[in-house]
């Protein structure tokens, strides 16, 4: 199949500058296949904590539509997050929960790849599944495999450069956004 | 914590709307407790920032936060009510969970947890209540079992107007699980 251009916009969960899930969020366009631009999505944290009167009185903030543009324009979306009390973190899903309001949710029918870096050894294992739920709902299109759960990540990341250097998991990686890239031509598709 | 023999009961409402059911669900819980059971609502948690480990390591952590934590640590047991929101935690609810999860002297370890929720549909905020275990888990809460209350169809189980409640069954089963809830409060509470 011939390389398309894919462009691909991603999430990360995390807010704070050394967050290792940033770090490997950086690393994905040099590890995506030729075609495929990955972007950083526009931010979330001007957000308000999801209140359904001001989506009433006032209406969606102007960084969800934003937000739900640049979803909307993307051929996929990738996730890059940490694992929070066993699942997704709250200002992640509070970004979540205002573009699912949406008229025209952008989600429906979005191809999507999920990623989670951890210190610990299970690699952010909760936190997929409950975004996966998450993201049935949306009815958006998950792809299965590979899984990338990138445990003991701090070994794996160069804390002054912010590298992934782990040679096991780039390879990972770029297997995965070459999957992606066959699932979003196959079955993604704007329609 | 109470001295004299009654419970002290923290109410946490997930839902930010004025007209939400949860918000009357949580109203009507004085009416529906047992006599020793003292409920009280908990401090707002809508003007949280986004949790960003940057802020808890410069400014510390915000005065919502810490006065937040406070009301869960003061409390002999906290009862949440909350709707579900894209099959599961409304992100500002899960965001004050993340922040006080941070704190030494974590406010949630130990304590007695009962859930609450009401729905429009068929499963009654089920699937966000089966995710909002796991995150309690995380934190370390002891949580009350069954019975559940899953309000399905609130549209129908609610007046109209004054949004109290009137359906006789939910009214009954809701006060099963707070004399439940006091029993179990003072058992594993070591009384």
């Amino acid at each position: 199949m011939a390389d398309k251009q894919l462009n691909v916009i991603s999430f990360c969960g995390s807010l704070r500058k050394g967050s290792f899930n940033r770090m490997v969020m950086n690393a994905l366009p040099g590890l995506a296949p030729a075609g495929m631009s990955i972007k950083e999505a526009p931010p979330f944290t001007e957000l308000p904590l999801y209140n359904f009167d001001i989506q009433n009185s006032t209406g969606f903030p102007a960084p969800v539509n934003t937000l739900a543009d640049a979803i909307r324009a993307a051929d996929g979306v990738i996730f890059v997050t940490p694992e929070y009390n066993f699942s997704l973190p709250g200002g992640l899903k509070n970004a979540i929960d205002w573009v699912s309001r949406l008229p025209n949710q952008p989600f429906a029918g979005k191809p999507i790849a999920l990623q989670s870096a951890s210190p610990g050894p299970l690699g952010g294992g909760r936190v997929q599944y409950d975004l996966r739920r998450m993201m049935v709902f949306l009815d958006a299109l998950t792809l299965n495999k590979p899984e990338i759960f990138i445990g003991n990540c701090a070994s794996k990341l160069d804390d002054k450069t912010g590298e992934l250097k782990d040679e096991t998991t780039r390879n990972f990686i770029k297997q995965q956004l070459e999957a992606f890239a066959r699932f979003i031509e196959r079955h993604g598709g704007k329609g | 914590m109470a001295h004299d023999g009654n419970l002290d009961v923290l109410v946490v409402c997930g839902s930010l709307r004025k007209r939400s059911y949860n918000a009357a669900l949580a109203r009507m819980l004085p009416k529906l407790a047992p006599p020793a059971m003292k409920l009280r609502t908990a401090p707002p948690f809508d003007q949280i920032p986004h949790y960003n480990h940057d802020i808890q390591d410069s400014t510390g952590f915000p005065p919502e936060v810490t006065t937040f934590a406070e009301a869960i640590r003061s409390a002999d047991g906290v009862i949440i009510v909350s709707p579900e929101y894209n099959w599961s935690i409304p992100g500002a609810l899960k965001n004050a969970i993340d922040w006080v999860s941070r704190m030494k002297d974590q406010p949630f370890k130990d304590k007695p947890v009962a859930l609450q929720s009401c729905a429009g549909g068929v499963l009654g905020g089920a699937r966000m209540q089966y995710h909002l275990r796991q995150s309690l888990i995380s934190v370390d809460a002891i949580l009350f079992g069954r019975p559940e209350i899953l309000v399905t169809f609130s549209a129908k189980k609610f007046d109209e107007k004054t949004l109290e409640l009137t359906d006789q069954p939910t009214i009954d089963i809701v006060t099963q699980q707070l004399a439940a809830f006091e029993k179990f409060m003072r058992r594993v509470n070591g009384q």
